[in-house]
């Protein structure tokens, strides 16, 4: 009786501390992503910008930005991701936020979030440990409208002083992520928007 | 019995006056509609005004449901900013849930970048803006609600 007993007090005491273990661990893991963490590989900023621009010569109101982009980069793994609600897009024109946003364009209410999940491929080329301005290959897959490819974009990574600045610019065929709308095929739009991502993470 | 000539070209005459209105009004609203742009945030009554931190909780509990509700509304949000986050030139403020991470993010119209700039972490603001709703976040593991065509409501 004693015996088991003890067995008991010994299995509640070593569960107790194996518990208080794993919620120390969570919560270490949970603050090296949450914002304004300095600690860690993993840096992040909530103030990453992405803009659009698919002007033409007949319409140059197409173009928009959005400044409240989640971004983060691994400077281990080497992973990049960002992540952006499609609405935070703003435009000096509300006909054109109205179009943007429509089932015709980038139907924001059935899609309300777009994100992109990629690695750096030249990994190796990029020493984030001494102040520099790097040229960076970034692959990786980009989830918009619900649909989901494969890109590849040249870019930048600069450090200095511990803060990382990314920035790319690549095209993107809105005929590839399933927009096709009656003003890309009157020319209002153009059939290749140009994309320019950049954030300053810590 | 046959019309007068004088007749017949006073209703010609009505017709194209008509057709010549139209065709004005029809040009200069589509003028207008092509050359408008946003009122200054500030000027507009909101549709609501919220505790950030109470917003943000009706975020975590239902999203779908708190963007059917909030987005593209005009809100006044009031609490204590938890970060000043640089941006291009400017900056956003965020006002943040300290338990869960959680945060609300505010990207400023361009008339009230400036008063932006001046606002420090801790203080107690109240900002107004148009909600673009909020999701969860794959990368941070946090709900985020952001707002666009900010101004400073006080």
């Amino acid at each position: 009786m004693k015996k088991t007993i003890l067995l008991i007090a010994l299995v509640t005491v070593t569960g107790s501390i194996f518990a208080k273990h794993s919620v120390s661990v969570s919560k270490k893991e949970k603050s090296a992503i949450l914002p304004g963490a300095k600690a860690g590989p993993k840096k992040t900023t909530t103030s990453g910008t992405i803009s659009f621009n698919a002007t033409t010569a007949k319409d140059a109101k197409p173009k928009g930005e959005n400044k409240t982009v989640i971004a983060s980069i691994d400077i281990v793994k080497g992973t990049v991701a960002f992540e952006v609600i499609v609405k935070n897009f703003s435009f000096e024109n509300p006909m054109m936020q109205e179009h943007f946003n429509s089932p015709v364009w980038m139907d924001s209410e059935k899609f309300p979030t777009a994100n992109f999940k990629g690695n750096i491929a030249n990994l190796s080329a990029i020493n984030f440990k001494k102040d520099g301005t790097y040229a960076a290959q970034v692959k990786g897959d980009l989830t918009m409208h619900g649909v989901t490819k494969s890109v590849t974009s040249a870019g930048s990574i600069s450090v200095v002083g511990g803060t990382i600045k990314i920035a790319s610019d690549f095209n993107v065929a809105l005929a590839d992520y399933g927009i096709n709308g009656p003003a890309i095929a009157a020319g209002k739009v153009a059939t290749e928007s140009k994309v320019s991502v950049s954030a300053e993470l810590k | 019995m046959e019309v007068p000539i004088k007749k017949k070209y006073s209703f010609f005459k009505k017709i194209g006056l008509l057709a010549l209105i139209l065709f004005i009004v029809g040009i200069a609203w589509v003028l207008y509609v092509f050359n408008e742009k946003y009122s200054d945030t500030t000027k507009i009554t909101p549709a609501y005004t919220l505790n950030a931190l109470d917003l943000i909780h009706e975020f975590e509990r239902n999203d779908s449901l708190a963007n059917k509700k909030y987005v593209e509304k005009i809100m006044v949000l009031n609490g204590e900013v938890s970060e000043v986050e640089g941006v291009d030139s400017t900056v956003n403020i965020k006002m943040a849930d300290s338990t869960s991470g959680s945060y609300v993010i505010f990207a400023f119209q361009q008339q009230d970048k400036g008063l932006a700039e001046k606002i420090k972490v801790g203080e107690k603001v109240s900002i107004k803006g148009s909600c673009s709703g909020g999701a969860f976040s794959k990368i941070l593991e946090t709900e985020f609600i952001t707002f666009k065509r900010c101004a400073i409501n006080n």
